[in-house]
């Protein structure tokens, strides 16, 4: 208990960290740092609306983070989500055009489906390719980022073009009214009740089941566990397989809610803000909670800024930016710096 | 010039916590320049803790060290290092994707210049074959068997002039010629000037030894320096265990001791006709990264009784356990455990027939340093269920807190990272996670390998109990006292086969010929 207190604050000071880096960032870049960060905490929770508004970004990003969290725990290094989050957007996509015309409660849980098992499949091959013949995942799911980018420009250019749209980014034909689980707001009762029901879930399978501990320790040591007779390419697979269908549940969430069609290049930080956000967390579900919702809260800033204040969005690549750098820099030395209690390593 | 018959390192009050845990408590003492100190104690009396505190690795929190009348600022170890001070590890630090020869730079310099391949090659070289360490300076540390990994340590440690050198636990990887080398080269260093520190637990090795012995328990120093001519084992086993070393059955504690030769073997044993538990027929395995391919061997285990291997390490013993853990592969011949062939079965279904192993490797194949005490400790029970089945983590750590009170193993909780366990306590835990009810067949590598003289006789004991309760045990062991002491029968390995069966009363000699191959 301590200890995880001690973490959440450990985390909690590395964001401070970065906040006073950006601090400096503005004042270099000749604004007032005071200004730029009470609008960015005004944008994102304290003006009227502005908590639904953020809640709307950290939904789907708490999903797509969760399931990062289950590949990092068991020590794959999946960084794929953003890939995995088009594909599945884009086999519902797919879908929802053939099933054009069956009834809501059809198209719409075959559209959820649909787009997980495309994640899924996205994170299959990598995971494979890992388990079967140790090839380096970081260097396949980033490369299947870029396919998957590719291929949703093809689809929406080409198979699934909307006619009408602009020439400006390419999209798919808007879903039909019925389909939509959330107007363009983006919040409704589907996608909190989704959030949760993932939540709790994935709560329940990563703390409290077989596959969530021994997955967890083989993460951090495969050969013991090997040694107590585990195939280690079950576990593997599985969280591989979780955190794509969970990354492809998010872009099925975004299309069928509030974008109501996928569009080339759509969310394109949407996978690596979940990665952060996982890693901020360190992998607990409930801390990704808290987190995704911090980070819902500076996506929805990034809106408001130019709008309201004035001040560019990329304020708020600015502050992701730091604290990825913080937390990536968890450093021994910084570790010393930090250190409560004197004897967690 | 300093006094010669000036202690080489002092130690004044010296005290060390780690969180609620106290490692060492107000612990004086000095030891002489020039002689062989052995440090003696239980685990986790805080040996290493002791021998961190003198190099400079950890800070006392109060107390502090003086080297060569020179008081130190404690936690820095560039100041003990120049001041001569080396440790080698007792679990090594070297790193793992280092080769030697970059192990051997990045150790004596610590710093980062400039070097090709060739030029590392040619620096080193005549320094580890000065030291009688036969190595490719090009491969990598993870890759090595301890043995090498311990000589290069030394060897690193030997680069600077030291002039304390501190062992700790050095003879626990080793074979019984791979201490003579090390104790060789310990006389070696002594007769050079060197003050060597070695921590050790077997008392046969401390009176072979040392000039002087030094014990510790709980983290408090019990007595020491004391010559080593005024001492026996069996005194020396009481300073260390305490009271308890008169719960100690005289045979364990000869085995314990050195004092003579073991030959018996268990006092009680009947003959066993039971069907055997474990049969290997005629097996020969494909070849394995981890030591010879077996050739051959023809082997029996039977309900009620514990079957040691002797050999020289690197002649089979490590394929043996892996062809019956499923990682190497049988080419030819059938293995059978329980009755049913398992050539083909994974390990899991191994295990649920009843295996249970004690692997070789404690820090990596045995546990998860990283993880908790409970985690590591449940690993076994939850292998045994479905993937999707819920677990209550608290019921489990509360089963986890029994198990290892009931192992006598000295931590704080069952949320300790297994890391911050002592090396004999670490090995408690998994001994208490592989002998349970339902075990049949126990494979136990080198089991008392870093364990105190007590921890050694409990695991003695709890061998022996799981015997009479019906399983099989395989011993494999580098120390032919512990062999001889609690072995129904004794096979010797060399290069892969089985060349000799022993049965009580042993015959050290014939024993030793048979695992060089010299009958
Ligand atoms: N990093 C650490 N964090 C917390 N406790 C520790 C740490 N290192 C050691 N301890 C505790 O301090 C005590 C002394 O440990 P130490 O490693 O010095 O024992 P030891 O005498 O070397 O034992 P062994 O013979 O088993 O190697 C033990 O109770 C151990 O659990
Ligand atoms: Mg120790």
């Amino acid at each position: 208990m301590i200890a995880r207190v001690t973490h959440i604050l450990r985390s909690l000071i590395f964001v401070i960290f970065a906040l006073i880096l950006c601090s400096l960032v503005f004042q270099i870049a000749g604004y007032s740092a005071s200004t730029v960060l009470t609008n960015v905490a005004d944008g994102a929770f304290l003006r009227p609306g502005a908590l639904a508004q953020s809640l709307r970004w950290a939904l789907p990003l708490f999903i797509t983070a969760v399931g990062v969290g289950v590949s990092f725990r068991a020590g794959y290094f999946n960084i794929g989500a953003q890939g995995q989050f088009y594909v599945g957007s884009i086999c519902a996509a797919f879908v929802a055009e053939w099933l054009s015309g069956a009834p809501a409660f059809v198209v719409i849980p075959a559209c959820l489906f649909a787009g997980m098992a495309g994640g899924a499949f996205w994170a299959l091959w990598p995971g494979y390719l890992r388990i079967r013949s140790g090839t380096d995942e970081v260097i396949t799911t980033l490369m299947g980022n870029f396919m998957a980018g590719l291929l949703l420009v093809y689809v929406t250019s080409g198979p699934l073009k909307d006619p009408s749209g602009s020439g400006q980014q390419a999209s798919s034909r808007p879903l039909e009214a019925a389909y939509r689980i959330s107007t363009s707001s983006g919040l409704s009762v589907t996608i909190v009740a989704i959030a949760v029901a993932v939540g709790l879930a994935m709560w329940l399978l990563v703390n409290r089941t077989t596959f969530g501990m021994l997955a967890s320790l083989a993460g951090r040591n495969p050969v013991m566990v090997r040694w107590q007779g585990a195939l280690l390419w079950k576990l593997g697979i599985t969280s591989f397989l979780l955190s794509g269908a969970l990354a492809g549940l998010a872009g099925t969430i975004e299309f069928l809610g509030p974008n109501g069609r996928i569009a080339s290049g759509f969310l394109p930080a949407h996978g690596f803000t979940a990665i952060l956000i996982a890693l901020v967390a360190n992998f607990s579900v409930a801390g990704t909670a808290i987190t995704a919702l911090f980070f819902g809260g500076l996506a929805s800033a990034a809106l408001y800024l130019p709008v309201m204040a004035g001040l560019p969005s990329a304020a708020i690549d600015v502050i992701n930016a730091s604290i990825a750098l913080f937390i990536t820099a968890r450093s021994k030395l910084l570790d010393k710096v930090l250190r409560i209690g004197g004897h967690s390593s | 010039m300093t006094d010669p018959h000036a202690p080489a390192l002092v130690c004044q009050n010296v005290s060390v916590t780690y969180g609620p845990v106290t490692a060492l408590e107000a612990v004086s003492t000095a030891f002489d320049a020039g002689l062989i100190h052995a440090v003696v104690g239980q685990n986790g009396a805080g040996k290493t803790t002791f021998a961190r505190v003198a190099s400079g690795l950890v800070r006392p929190s109060g107390g502090h060290v003086a080297i060569n009348g020179h008081v130190m600022r404690g936690g820095n170890v560039s100041a003990a290092r120049a001041a001569g001070v080396e440790l080698v590890h007792q679990s090594f630090a070297l790193p793992p994707s280092f080769t030697v020869a970059e192990a051997m730079e990045f150790g004596a310099t610590g710093a980062g210049r400039f070097f090709t391949r060739s030029s590392l090659f040619a620096r080193w070289r005549p320094h580890l074959e000065s030291l009688d360490i036969s190595v490719d300076l090009g491969a990598r540390i993870r890759d090595l068997p301890v043995e090498t990994q311990q000589g290069i340590e030394i060897a690193r440690a030997l680069v600077t002039q030291a002039k304390v050198l501190i062992l700790d636990e050095p003879t626990a990887v080793l074979s019984p010629s791979g201490i003579e080398k090390l104790f060789e080269r310990v006389r070696r260093l002594k007769a050079q000037g060197v003050t060597v520190l070695l921590i050790l637990h077997k008392i046969r090795e401390v009176l072979a030894i040392a000039d002087t012995v030094t014990v510790l328990r709980a983290g408090r120093l019990v007595e020491g320096p004391l010559m080593t001519t005024d001492v026996d084992g069996e005194r020396l086993s009481r300073l260390i265990i305490g009271d308890a070393s008169r719960g100690l059955a005289a045979v364990d504690a000869q085995a314990l001791t050195g004092a003579g030769t073991v030959e018996h073997g268990p006092t009680d044993a009947k003959p066993v006709t039971a069907a055997p538990v474990l049969k290997l027929s005629s097996i020969t395995t494909f070849g394995d990264p981890e030591g010879p391919a077996l050739q051959d061997v023809d082997f029996e285990v039977r309900p009620g009784e514990i079957v040691g291997i002797a050999g020289v390490e690197g002649n089979g013993q490590r394929t043996l356990v892996r062809l019956i853990a499923d990682f190497a592969k049988a080419s030819r011949g059938g293995v059978y455990l329980g009755g049913h062939d398992i050539n083909t079965q994974p390990l899991a279904q191994r295990r649920s027939k009843g295996l249970r192993i004690i692997p070789f490797e404690r820090n990596t194949e045995g546990l998860s340093l990283s993880s908790s005490l409970w985690e590591n400790w449940t690993a076994r029970a939850l292998l045994e269920k479905p993937l999707l089945r819920l677990v209550n983590p608290a019921l489990l750590r509360s089963e986890c807190d029994a198990a290892l009170k009931a192992w006598g193993v000295r931590y704080d909780n069952v949320a300790q990272k297994a890391g911050a366990l002592s090396g004999g306590n670490a090995q408690k835990v998994i001994l208490s996670r592989e002998i349970d009810r339902d075990a049949k067949l126990i494979i136990a590598a080198q089991p008392t390998r870093g364990l105190d003289i007590g921890a050694t006789a409990f695991v003695w004991d709890a061998l022996r109990q799981a015997r009479d309760r019906g399983c099989g045990i395989i011993l494999i062991s580098s120390d032919l006292d512990e062999l001889f002491d609690i072995s129904d029968r004794v096979n010797v390995m060399l290069a892969g086969r089985i060349v000799g069966t022993f049965t009580a009363p042993y015959d050290m000699n014939a024993v030793g010929a048979a695992m060089i191959g010299a009958s």
